[in-house]
């Protein structure tokens, strides 16, 4: 034990030769899992963060035989997310990224989602260099997040949009990928932003691709639900979306595309029986509840689109074309759509009569003022970053020889050129 | 840090119910039907207070506040009183400006019963509000909500963010 203790304890400045160094004793550490306690007594996260880290994850990756007491496990990682160097882990992004996975499905399999929420989040911010870097520890709080169903904690981390990937040495799956968009959809839906989620499920399904992937098919289910509630029809894929999608996912979500075409046909009924025809898959897949939420807003795009045609309009008359059984769920339905701003209207319960109105809106505030200044700001931070990710493609070795065709001698020709 | 505080995760069912409540009165129901989906089944049972709190959000999820008004005069814990007391407030200055908005004209009992009210106190507070009561048909007319008004930006601070702006679409 003592010479596999002392690469763990070096705090010398070369910590990518450590890291080589650890890893080489792997498996010295996995084959001593029960006594190494007492090495990790003699570390410290602050000063031998890399030693720590290889610990724990040796501990984590032991065979359940080794009766490692969780608890303690538990407690020992939180201590050491909380409170290691991040400067060390930063030669090791791999192995910290690892055992956030460890972890998170360590909790996963306790059903104890919840209490590794806050850790991972401090975990994030340690290893993150900038907030909009993606790792692959957002797609394990995004899991906690949603098996928890506690949804706060991961909202910071989805509104900030990702421009930029950790490779975490070559380690960074696509699969990380694919669910930290396909859980932050979800994550949206629950908290009904359609526009967000309708976007996170369309970054998943437009991720280049050679082959089938369950979470792609997923999320296109998805997608399609939580478009029919937000447009109330299905946009076009943009064109760079993969030919495996049209080629495969669609014929795999048939059930769902007949929903789209009910919808289509803006009636109720139509899309009610489709409901009852498909329920088996519907629930079978979880999307049930999306499901009834596509009938529920069609009632809404219905009066929606009453205000297009119609100036005045008795609450008879509503519950009659919209389908509605009385007068009574029509003046609910229009009072709950007025309150969210869905349609500019007023209720006159003398006649009975709806007015509908024009939005009111005269664009002539200060408020509308700070709105644009604010998006204006925003284009301009993006035209920004499109300019310094160019340039960091345009210097980019790799890129040059492949664009010159490999004859490195133009190379200095072609950024004449540019 | 919060962990902390309920290391297992669980924390003690008088921080649910305040959390659940203070939900209510932001009108977050979406977090506060997960919070609801998410309290273990062993302290709803231990502490029957929180279904209470649950079955006002209900209704509120639904918008039937005629409903939610009886509930909130509960005999609530210490703790929960005064946030009911902020609820039923929030929620009939809601109902102000919801019928402001979308009412032209609404029968008084109806109102009455959005705001929870008696008849003759609903009407008293409308007046009180500036809008009209034909007595004759019993009918209260609101008047639209005027939209506050932000304050305007000193004007150097708007020069500058249009220069900011010219300097940025000139290059």
């Amino acid at each position: 034990m003592p010479e596999m203790t002392r690469p763990l304890k070096s705090t010398t400045g070369n910590y990518s030769k450590l890291c080589e160094d650890i890893n080489k004793y792997l498996d010295v550490l996995k084959r001593n899992v029960a006594n190494i306690d007492s090495v990790l007594e003699t570390l410290d996260p602050q000063m031998h963060a890399l030693g720590v880290l290889a610990v724990l994850n040796a501990k984590y990756s032991a065979p359940a035989s080794a009766g490692i007491d969780f608890e303690t496990l538990f407690s020992q990682t939180q201590l050491f997310f909380t409170t290691c160097n991040g400067e060390q882990v930063r030669f090791a992004t791999d192995n910290y990224a690892y055992l956030a996975h460890f972890f998170t499905q360590a909790l996963v399999q306790k059903k104890q989602p919840i209490r590794g929420i806050s850790t991972l989040l401090a975990a994030l911010a340690k290893i993150q260099l900038h907030p909009g870097q993606l790792t692959s520890i957002h797609a394990d709080i995004c899991q906690l997040c949603l098996l928890s169903k506690n949804m706060k904690p991961a909202l910071p981390l989805l509104d900030t949009d990702i421009t930029d990937i950790s490779q975490e040495s070559g380690h960074f799956d696509a699969t990380s990928f694919l669910c930290y968009y396909y859980y932050g959809g979800m994550i949206y839906a629950a908290q009904k932003n359609w526009n967000r989620s309708a976007y996170f499920f369309e970054v998943a399904i437009t991720t280049p691709s050679m082959a089938v992937s369950h979470i792609v098919l997923e999320a296109y289910k998805k997608y399609i639900l939580v478009s029919l509630i937000l447009h109330g029809k299905v946009p076009n894929l943009p064109k760079y979306t993969s030919p495996v999608v049209s080629r495969f996912i669609k014929p795999l979500s048939q059930s769902y595309h007949e929903l789209s075409n009910a919808c289509a046909s803006n009636s109720p009924a139509e899309v009610r029986v489709i409901l009852d025809k498909h329920t088996e898959q519907f629930t079978n897949d979880k999307n049930m509840g999306l499901a009834k939420q596509v009938l529920a807003s069609l009632y809404r795009k219905n009066i929606q689109r009453l205000t297009k045609t119609f100036l005045t309009l008795s609450l008879a008359d509503i519950a009659r074309r919209v389908h509605l059984n009385s007068p009574e769920e029509a003046e609910q339905y229009v009072q709950n759509m007025i309150e969210d701003g869905e349609i500019y209207a007023s209720i006159s319960k003398k006649d009975g009569m709806v007015s509908f109105h024009d939005n009111p809106e005269k664009y002539d505030n200060p408020e509308i003022l700070r709105k644009i200044d604010d998006q204006l700001r925003e284009c301009m931070a993006l035209d920004e970053k499109l300019r310094s990710m160019e340039q960091e493609i345009s210097v980019n070795t790799q890129f040059v020889q492949k664009s010159t065709g490999g004859r490195g001698e133009e190379e200095d020709v072609a950024f004449g050129s540019k | 840090m919060v962990y902390t505080m309920s290391p297992s995760g669980i924390p003690s069912p008088e921080v649910y119910a305040k959390l659940l409540t203070v939900y209510l009165l932001q009108n977050d129901l979406n977090n506060a039907k997960y919070l609801w989906k998410r309290i273990p089944a062993a302290s709803k049972t231990a502490h029957p207070e929180l279904g209470n709190i649950w079955s006002i959000g209900q209704h509120l999820w639904t918008r039937n506040f005629v409903a939610v008004y009886p509930l909130l005069t509960q005999d609530w814990s210490d703790e929960i009183k005064p946030l009911m007391v902020a609820l039923r407030d929030a929620i009939r200055q809601r109902i102000f400006r919801l019928i402001g908005q979308a009412y032209t004209s609404i029968e008084a009992e109806q109102f009455a019963s959005y705001a929870g009210l008696q008849v003759d106190e609903a009407i008293q507070a409308v007046v009180a509000e500036g809008w009209d009561y034909d007595s004759t048909s019993k009918v209260i007319l609101p008047k639209r909500p005027v939209p506050s008004k932000a304050p305007p930006i000193p004007s150097e601070h708007h020069i500058s963010q249009l220069t900011d702006f010219v300097t940025f679409l000139e290059n």
